[in-house]
C-alpha cells in the first residue's frame, strides 16, 4: 500500500484520468454571465466557492470517510455510504451540479475500483455516486486522514477553477498559480471547519444560489466547453 | 476464467479528422444507411457546442437518446486519447440505457492532423479527410492518415470545383498508408457509400468473431515497415 502522503499527491494531480479536464467548477456559467471577468474575479470566485459550496464537498467526503471506516468493527455498507450521499443532495439543490457531481465521481470510482479496490467494499460498482463521498471513501481505504481528505477536496475545486481559468480568461498562468497559492488559508479555514465531522446531519448546509441558477442555465446552454 | 472479450459489447467505432471534412454528416449516412440493420449508438464531442448532437438529431437518422454530447473542455485530443474517462462513461451509459447495440461511433472534436483515438476507447477508427481541404492533405501524412483503419477521402463530388484530382489523391493517400484501405466518399455516390457500409458490417464481423484487433495509429509516425528490407 501506498503512503497516504503519495496517494494524496496522486489525488491531486490534475493528470489523474478521472476526466478532470471537462469540469471547470461553474467558473465558464459564471464568465458567461460576466460575473468573473478576470484574474481578481477569479480569486474572489475561489474564495466564495470555499467559504460555501466547497463545505459541502469538504463535509462530505470526511464524513464518507468515517462511515467507511466504521466505529470499530466492520466498514460502512454501501447503504450507509448511500445515506451520505442523500446528505450531500439534500444540500446541492441544483439538479444539474448533483447529475455532474454524480458524472465525475464515477469517472473516480471506476479509477479507484482499479487502483484500490477495497473502495467496492463500500460503493457498487460502476455507481454514479457524488465526487465527494467517492473521495472519502478512497480516503478511508488508502489511509489519508481526515484533514488530507478536506484539503483534497478544498484544493481540488480551487485548482479545477484555476485551470478553467487559463481556457476561458487566458492571462498568464504563474499569476493565476499565485492566486491559488494565495487561496491558502481560505483552503485551510475549509479543513478547520469540517475536519472534525463525523455525523452526516452535521454537513454544513452553505449555499450559493447564483451557483446553482448559473449550473442550470449553463446545463441548457447550446455554446459551452466544460461540462459544469 | 477467460477474460471478457471485446466481442461481447457493441463494436466502438471512431470517427475523426479535423474540423468540416465531414465528421458529422458521414455518421448520419452511415445511420441512414445501416438503422434498419444494426442497433446503432453515436456519441459526439463538440469543440463548443452541442451542435454535432442536435445535427445528428435533427436529421432524423436515429432515435434522440441514442444521441449524447460529451463536453471536453476545450481538450478534444484529451478525451479521445490521454483521458478517455469523459468518453468511456458516456459509451457504456448509452450501452447500458439503449442496449444493447451493435456498434457505437464515436465523433471526435474536429482537431488538427495528429489527433487519433486511443484504442482504450475505440475498436476501430476511421479519418476523415475532404477533397476541399486541399489535394496534397493526403501527401502530409500523420497518424490518423496513415495508420486510421480506414482513411475516408470525403467530398469528392466537389473535387471539380476546388481544382482536385481525387485520384491523385487516392494514389498520394495509398502511399501514405503502405497498403492500407482508403475510401473516396461522397453522400451523393451510392456506390461509395454501399462501400462504406460494407467496411463497417466488415468490421463489425471481425469485432464479433475477435478477429479485429484495435490499433493505435500513435501521436506521431514511428518508422516501420509491413515488409522486409
Amino acid at each position: 500500500m501506498a503512503d497516504p502522503h503519495l496517494v494524496s499527491l496522486m489525488l491531486a494531480d490534475a493528470r489523474l484520468p478521472v476526466g478532470g479536464h471537462t469540469q471547470s467548477a461553474g467558473l465558464e456559467p459564471a464568465v458567461t454571465a460576466g460575473l468573473v471577468a478576470d484574474g481578481d474575479g477569479v480569486a474572489a470566485y475561489v474564495a466564495d466557492r470555499l467559504a460555501t459550496v466547497v463545505l459541502v464537498e469538504a463535509g462530505t467526503a470526511v464524513v464518507a470517510r468515517h462511515v467507511a471506516l466504521g466505529d470499530g468493527g466492520a466498514g460502512g455498507t454501501p447503504d450507509e455510504l448511500l445515506d451520505v450521499e442523500a446528505h450531500w443532495a439534500a444540500r446541492t439543490p441544483s439538479r444539474a451540479l448533483r447529475t455532474a457531481s454524480r458524472r465525475v465521481g464515477r469517472g473516480w470510482l471506476r479509477l479507484a475500483a482499479r487502483v484500490w479496490p477495497a473502495v467496492l467494499d463500500h460503493l457498487p460498482p460502476d455507481a454514479e455516486v457524488a465526487r465527494p463521498v467517492v473521495l472519502g471513501v478512497v480516503g478511508a481505504v488508502t489511509g489519508l486522514d481526515a484533514a488530507q481528505v478536506a484539503r483534497l477536496a478544498a484544493y481540488d475545486d480551487a485548482q479545477t477553477v484555476t485551470a478553467a481559468s487559463l481556457k476561458l480568461l487566458p492571462s498568464d498562468p504563474v499569476a493565476a498559480t499565485a492566486r491559488l497559492a494565495a487561496a491558502g488559508p481560505h483552503l485551510e479555514a475549509v479543513v478547520a471547519a469540517t475536519a472534525h465531522l463525523s455525523d452526516p446531519a452535521a454537513i454544513p448546509a452553505a449555499g450559493a444560489p447564483m451557483t446553482d441558477v448559473l449550473a442550470e442555465r449553463h446545463a441548457r446552454a447550446t455554446m459551452r466547453l466544460f461540462h459544469a | 476464467m477467460p477474460e471478457t472479450t471485446p466481442s461481447a459489447r457493441a463494436l466502438r467505432l471512431g470517427v475523426a479528422g479535423p474540423v468540416g471534412t465531414g465528421k458529422s454528416s458521414l455518421i448520419a449516412t452511415v445511420c441512414r444507411v445501416l438503422a434498419d440493420e444494426l442497433r446503432l449508438g453515436v456519441v459526439t464531442n463538440d469543440i463548443y457546442t452541442d451542435e454535432d448532437a442536435r445535427f445528428l438529431r435533427s436529421v432524423g437518422v436515429l432515435p434522440a437518446d441514442r444521441i449524447v454530447g460529451v463536453e471536453t473542455g476545450a481538450c478534444p485530443h484529451t478525451a479521445i486519447r490521454d483521458d478517455v474517462t469523459a468518453n468511456l462513461i458516456a459509451v457504456e451509459t448509452l450501452e447500458a440505457e439503449q442496449g444493447p447495440l451493435d456498434v457505437v461511433l464515436v465523433e471526435s472534436g474536429g482537431d488538427n492532423l495528429t489527433a487519433t483515438f486511443s484504442p482504450a476507447l475505440v475498436d476501430a477508427q476511421l479519418f476523415v479527410l475532404d477533397v476541399a481541404g486541399g489535394g496534397d492533405v493526403a501527401r502530409k501524412g500523420g497518424p490518423g492518415i496513415a495508420r486510421a483503419d480506414l482513411l475516408v477521402l470525403n467530398k469528392t463530388d466537389l473535387a471539380p470545383y476546388v481544382g482536385v484530382d481525387v485520384d491523385r489523391m487516392l494514389h498520394d493517400a495509398g502511399h501514405a498508408r503502405d497498403g492500407r484501405p482508403v475510401l473516396a466518399l461522397s453522400r451523393d455516390d451510392q456506390a461509395s457509400v454501399d462501400a462504406l457500409a460494407d467496411w463497417v458490417r466488415r468490421t463489425l464481423a471481425a469485432h464479433r468473431t475477435g478477429d479485429h484487433v484495435p490499433v493505435d495509429p500513435g501521436p506521431m509516425a514511428p518508422h516501420s515497415h509491413a515488409h522486409p528490407h
